[in-house]
């Protein structure tokens, strides 16, 4: 809402600063966004009497003017509008001045004629395209009046004001008006406004059947509906004074009616209506739209309404969308003599479903929506058809035809000085707290420290005591309320396990030099269920906006590949990237969330070095990577790792990872189909589900004493087919290797020229111990024995 | 010669030799010869038969005397020596220390969430328990609970994406729905409830520099009997100075939000200019970083908490926002493209 400084003093006696009162609007009550002083800036512009014309030799569309601009000598000024006449009182930008956007005006020629200054239209002083009078946008612009010519224009053109833009939040739709603003402004300047109290001047011809009107909606849908007739209207321009108050308030003037009809709104914050009174066919209706019918905009198809759309309509068509927007079937015009004017209260909630469903959003709509003081409806009604009475010289017949008038019952509160201390960690006084509220024109009746407050209507936004509170509170000034921190009982805080494992698990992956990255949640629906085991049902966006964020994801890789592949556009090709987030799915139809944390790698295993020992990430050196982690977490119990395929991932080079039989993740690489278009080649990755491994009970850690006895390693060469796996051969080991065994590990695999075809070599060093004693190397003789045997009758093993 | 005049002269000539001995061979060469089985001392012990009685026990101590000596310097050369060919050794095994030392991969944690954790280990330490939920909620949690009921304005400030056609269930617009889980489990009669809850959020906003459609929130939530809009400056206070440096202040003006009233919007010295004015701060000396307010009373009854006994304040801000702020980063989006050069470059942030 613009809130000419100018138009509050029709209400205050505002002195302060205007920079100096917007900072204090916005600490107290509203944000101003913008302050605007329309004549900053300008320099040297004047009224200008147009005293002769001719034309320009030497064009066709220019032409010279003498103009009067107060000097003892008329300027000559060359001028291309073509709304241009002799006598015509008009801007003038003289020579040496400075136009809208800083631009400096000089005396020059404009083919071979001397011109000395400008004669400027609106816009080319800053006025906006939006606001500018139809009949002047495309030329210059020509005061109705005589003013004395070198007069500067800025008062004419009320661009002598201070215009802030209060960047009103939807509770404070009371300051939707100016009343409004002079109410809240008051508030804080501690002084009553003034406000107009319209005065009528009544034709002794009284309105009684002029119009019939019948009202076919509860009270719940229009809530105050009333009508006055004006007669013997003069359309024409409305005054100046009007009109620049209208540009400043960001409206277009465009007659005295339809200005009329603006300003009252945005003078009491009551939207108005107008219609012909000649163009109504049979009696107006107040109702809701029956299907199928259509109301006729201005410059717009026609639009289908609806059956929850109210309307006013005659016989034969509608003439306006309740709250919304006027039709043009009964709109006023240059011929137009009487007039029916309307003031009514609908349901906000009506019509905002009506404006949103259409797509027509309005001035009268959001005051609709966001609340109405529903003291202003006589009011208003009264100071429109004064306003127009003045500016049309029209008649206005004796009476309103009030339809309906609910009342609203009065909102009084109780709330004790006490329970206002309690809340602000204030000790102010009873008598602090009621000259707050008399400053806010509340009405207050003190009993010991309770008070009860009596809300005006214009107030709609208060209805409960912290309501109260916060009035007291902005009113008091924040900066006022003590800064302390909390005294309460003692709480402990903390993250709770997950939280604590999850950051140490992104600690972890840190510390073995990965990147955390943030990706999107929501993605395409194939990358959403890319790299997973099983796809699940998936969790879709009712209505999304596009088609790379319309599914949520059941996997991280996939982000961190989209990331991957944005890195190696700009030419970082050395990746190591992780996440950890939520992935999402449904099943039954109840939507799941759990999660994950995922690694990427692409490219070289650690940075570039002078020895040259770099090399590519591979699929051991990730799967590395996972064991670590998985061992730092505290998963220490059996972990395997099964050739499976997982969807988007190598067939051959990918492992699912189970803890105990429980399925946890994978880890491989990535199928380089999955890959198109990037210079990434190899890429490996992993993916872990943290919600099941959390869930898994960890044993907590007893101590333990090293071991005080020597350990013995044996080593043993293993001739193996190749489609044996180390997996295969372990589990033998294990089972085999008696009590004692402590670990097994692979320390060489070769294959090659000097085995023969299908054969590999794989070397395992095997580590016996005996906690309790020296362990004798008889008994590891024994067990390697047991397994030389095992691995022979069950795989067909040779011990070489 | 008399026997001792003799030792006298082995003594000399041998500690003579000790001294010039260049190198451990040598060294044990001379220590075979003086005090070895055939050596001269040993050669003096045997020719003792020839001696009086008187003679030979002193004769025996003196021999004795200078073996012991002969032993210990020859020990001390012996590790003079060891430590020369030590140095000498190492002397050979001198490297270029200038040359780049092999680097590891160093990784970094993504800067919103050290951002996160900063503040969370900031309220940990103030007594909040970090609670999370889930960022796929119900209409009722993220707004009814929060009163904002169905055709409430309020809901065209953030435009929400719901996952059914039924509009029951949406991505989570904020993170105070976890506050109305929460409020409705905890036990007010057995301590005052301290909370953040942190996490990702949802809008329908289309992407560019300052719009996410995804971004992070982190809310906070004090309720007791007796807490105070002054506990909420005090509290928003300490974190402003935390995050953005001792000397900061912060000022609250009035705002509004559904969920609390009075409602504030906080702005805290602009840490460009330090609060003299500039582009940064539109010249205001304040920037704005996080909205506040005293819990509404609906939102406590709505979870079964009893308004006029307990009542307190919540805060929530925008984890990507106070990045923004806190570093100068350009683009919101640098958050989620993940350009490994962006996020590097804050390794050295502690958390
Ligand atoms: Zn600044």
């Amino acid at each position: 809402m613009l809130v000419s400084y100018n138009w509050l003093k029709d209400y205050l006696d505002v002195t302060v600063d205007p920079a100096d009162l917007a900072e204090t609007i916005t600490r107290t009550g509203i944000e101003i966004e913008t302050l605007e002083h329309p004549q900053e800036g300008l320099k040297k512009i004047v009224v200008g009497h147009v005293l002769s014309l001719k034309n320009h030799e030497d064009s066709d569309h220019l032409r010279v003017a003498q103009v009067d601009v107060g000097e003892e000598e008329p300027y000559q000024i060359v001028c291309g509008a073509p709304n241009i006449a002799e006598d015509q009182y008009v801007i003038v930008a003289l020579p040496n001045s400075r136009i809208a956007g800083n631009e400096k005006i000089k005396k020059g020629k404009l083919r071979g004629v001397v011109s000395q200054g400008m004669i400027c239209g609106l816009q080319e002083i800053g006025f906006s395209d939006s606001v500018v009078p139809e009949e002047v946008k495309d030329g210059i612009y020509v005061f109705e009046d005589a003013i004395a010519p070198g007069t500067e224009v800025y008062e004419a053109l009320g661009m002598d004001d201070y215009i802030l833009d209060f960047d009103i939040t939807p509770n404070r739709a009371d300051t939707l008006s100016m009343e409004g603003a002079a109410y809240e402004v008051g508030a804080i300047l501690s002084q009553n406004p003034n406000l107009k109290i319209p005065e009528v001047s009544e034709d002794s011809q009284s309105f009684d059947s002029q119009v019939k009107v019948s009202l076919d909606l509860d009270e719940s849908a229009v809530s105050n509906y009333r009508l006055r007739y004006l007669t013997d209207v003069n359309i024409a321009k409305s005054p100046l004074w009007m009109q620049t108050r209208l540009m400043n308030a960001g409206t277009r003037p465009v007659n005295n009616v339809v200005d009329a009809l603006q300003y009252a709104m945005i003078e009491m914050g009551q939207p108005l209506a107008a219609f012909d009174a000649d163009k109504i066919e049979g009696d107006l209706q107040v109702r809701f739209a029956k299907s199928g019918e259509t109301i006729q905009l201005k410059d717009q198809d026609p639009i289908e309404l609806g059956t929850e759309d109210i309307v006013i309509a005659d016989n034969q068509k509608i003439l306006a969308l309740g709250g919304v927007v006027t039709s043009t079937a009964a709109e006023v015009d240059e011929k137009t003599t009487s007039l029916v004017l309307q003031s009514a209260i609908y349901d906000g909630a009506l019509v905002r479903k009506s404006a949103q469903r259409h797509g027509v959003r309005t001035d009268s709509s959001a005051r609709f929506e966001k609340g109405i003081n529903w003291d202003n409806t006589q009011k208003a009604i009264d100071y429109l058809a004064q306003l127009i009475a003045e500016n049309g010289q029209a008649k206005v017949l004796a009476g309103t035809k009030v339809i309906r008038d609910t009342q609203k019952s009065p909102v009084v509160i109780d709330i004790t000085t006490a329970r206002i201390n309690h809340v602000l960690g204030t000790e102010l006084s009873t008598a602090d707290i009621i000259a707050i509220f008399e400053r806010l024109q509340f009405g207050v009746v003190a009993e010991g420290d309770t008070l009860s407050v009596s809300v005006p209507a214009r107030r709609f936004d208060i209805s409960i005591d912290a309501d109260l509170v916060e009035e007291v509170a902005r009113l008091y000034g924040y900066d006022n309320l003590p800064t302390v921190l909390p005294v309460v009982e003692q709480t402990i805080g903390g993250y709770d396990r997950q939280q604590q494992a999850l950051n140490k698990a992104r600690d972890l992956l840190v510390g073995f030099g990965l990147d955390e990255t943030i990706n999107y949640s929501l993605t395409t629906h194939d990358k959403a269920i890319s790299f997973v085991k099983e796809a699940k049902d998936v969790i879709a966006l009712d209505w999304p906006m596009t088609k790379e964020h319309e599914v949520l994801r059941q996997n991280l890789v996939s982000g961190l590949l989209d990331s991957a592949v944005y890195n190696a556009a700009r030419k970082q090709t050395d990746l190591r990237l992780f996440e950890q987030g939520r992935v999402f799915s449904q099943e039954n139809g109840q939507n799941q969330e759990v999660d994950h944390i995922a690694g990427l790698y692409a490219g070289q295993n650690r940075p570039n070095n002078w020895q040259n020992d770099v090399k590519n990430f591979d699929f051991y050196e990730v799967k590395g990577q996972v064991e670590a982690f998985l061992k730092a977490m505290g998963f220490t119990k059996a972990t395997s790792y099964v050739a499976e395929p997982i969807k988007g991932m190598h067939p051959t080079r990918t492992a699912a990872i189970y803890y105990g039989d429980q399925y946890v993740g994978f880890v491989g690489q990535i199928d380089p189909r999955e890959l198109p278009k990037t210079k990434l080649k190899e890429v490996y990755a992993f993916e872990l589900d943290m919600e099941t491994l959390l869930s898994i009970d960890v044993e907590p850690t007893v101590s333990k004493e090293a071991p005080k006895y020597p350990a013995i390693k044996r080593d043993l060469s293993l001739l193996v087919d190749e489609a044996i796996t180390n997996s295969q051969i372990t589990s033998v080991i294990d089972e085999n290797g008696g009590k004692h065994l402590r670990d097994v590990q692979v320390f060489d695999v070769y294959s090659g020229d000097k085995l023969e075809v299908g054969k590999q070599s794989i070397a395992y060093q095997l580590t016996f111990q005996d906690f309790a004693q020296t362990l004798k190397d008889d008994s590891v003789n024994k067990a390697i024995e047991a397994i030389t045997q095992a691995l022979t009758s069950e795989l067909n093993i040779s011990v070489r | 010669m008399s026997v001792f005049d003799h030792i006298q002269t082995l003594k000399d000539q041998g500690l003579t030799q000790i001294k010039e001995a260049n190198d451990l061979d040598t060294l044990n060469n001379i220590r075979v010869n003086l005090t070895g089985k055939k050596g001269e001392l040993t050669k003096v012990l045997r020719s003792m038969k020839d001696l009086s009685n008187e003679e030979r026990p002193k004769v025996g101590q003196v021999v004795n005397e200078v073996r012991d000596l002969f032993a210990t310097e020859i020990d001390n050369k012996k590790e003079q020596l060891q430590q020369a060919e030590l140095e000498a050794q190492m002397q050979k095994e001198a490297i270029d220390v200038t040359l780049p030392g092999k680097e590891s991969y160093l990784g970094s944690h993504h800067l919103i969430n050290i951002v996160r954790q900063d503040i969370e280990e900031f309220c940990v330490s103030l007594g909040y328990q970090v609670i999370t939920g889930p960022e796929v909620e119900s209409d009722h949690y993220n707004f009814e609970m929060m009163n904002i009921p169905k055709n409430h304005p309020a809901r065209d400030m953030q435009d929400t994406f719901y996952v059914d056609a039924t509009h029951e269930h949406l991505m989570r617009s904020q993170t105070s729905p976890v506050q109305a889980r929460t409020l409705e489990k905890h036990d007010f009669s057995k301590s005052p409830l301290k909370m953040i809850s942190p996490g990702k959020v949802y809008r329908r906003d289309d992407d560019d520099a300052t719009h996410s459609h995804q971004f992070n929130q982190l809310e906070g939530l004090v309720i007791d009997e007796n807490i105070t809009m002054a506990h909420l400056k005090g509290t928003l206070q300490a974190i402003a100075q935390h995050v953005f440096g001792e000397d900061r202040e912060i000022r609250l003006r009035p705002s509004y939000f559904p969920f609390t009233e009075p409602s504030v919007e906080v702005d805290v010295t602009c840490f460009a200019c330090g609060g003299k004015g500039c582009s940064t701060c539109k010249s205001t000396g304040w920037i704005e970083v996080l909205g506040a307010g005293m819990v509404h009373p609906n939102v406590l009854e709505n979870a079964g908490v009893d308004s006029q006994k307990y009542g307190g304040f919540a805060f929530g801000l925008g984890l990507d926002r106070f990045a923004i702020l806190k570093y100068g980063v350009s683009d919101i989006r640098d958050f989620y493209l993940n350009d490994v050069r962006f996020l590097e470059q804050f390794r050295q942030e502690a958390k």
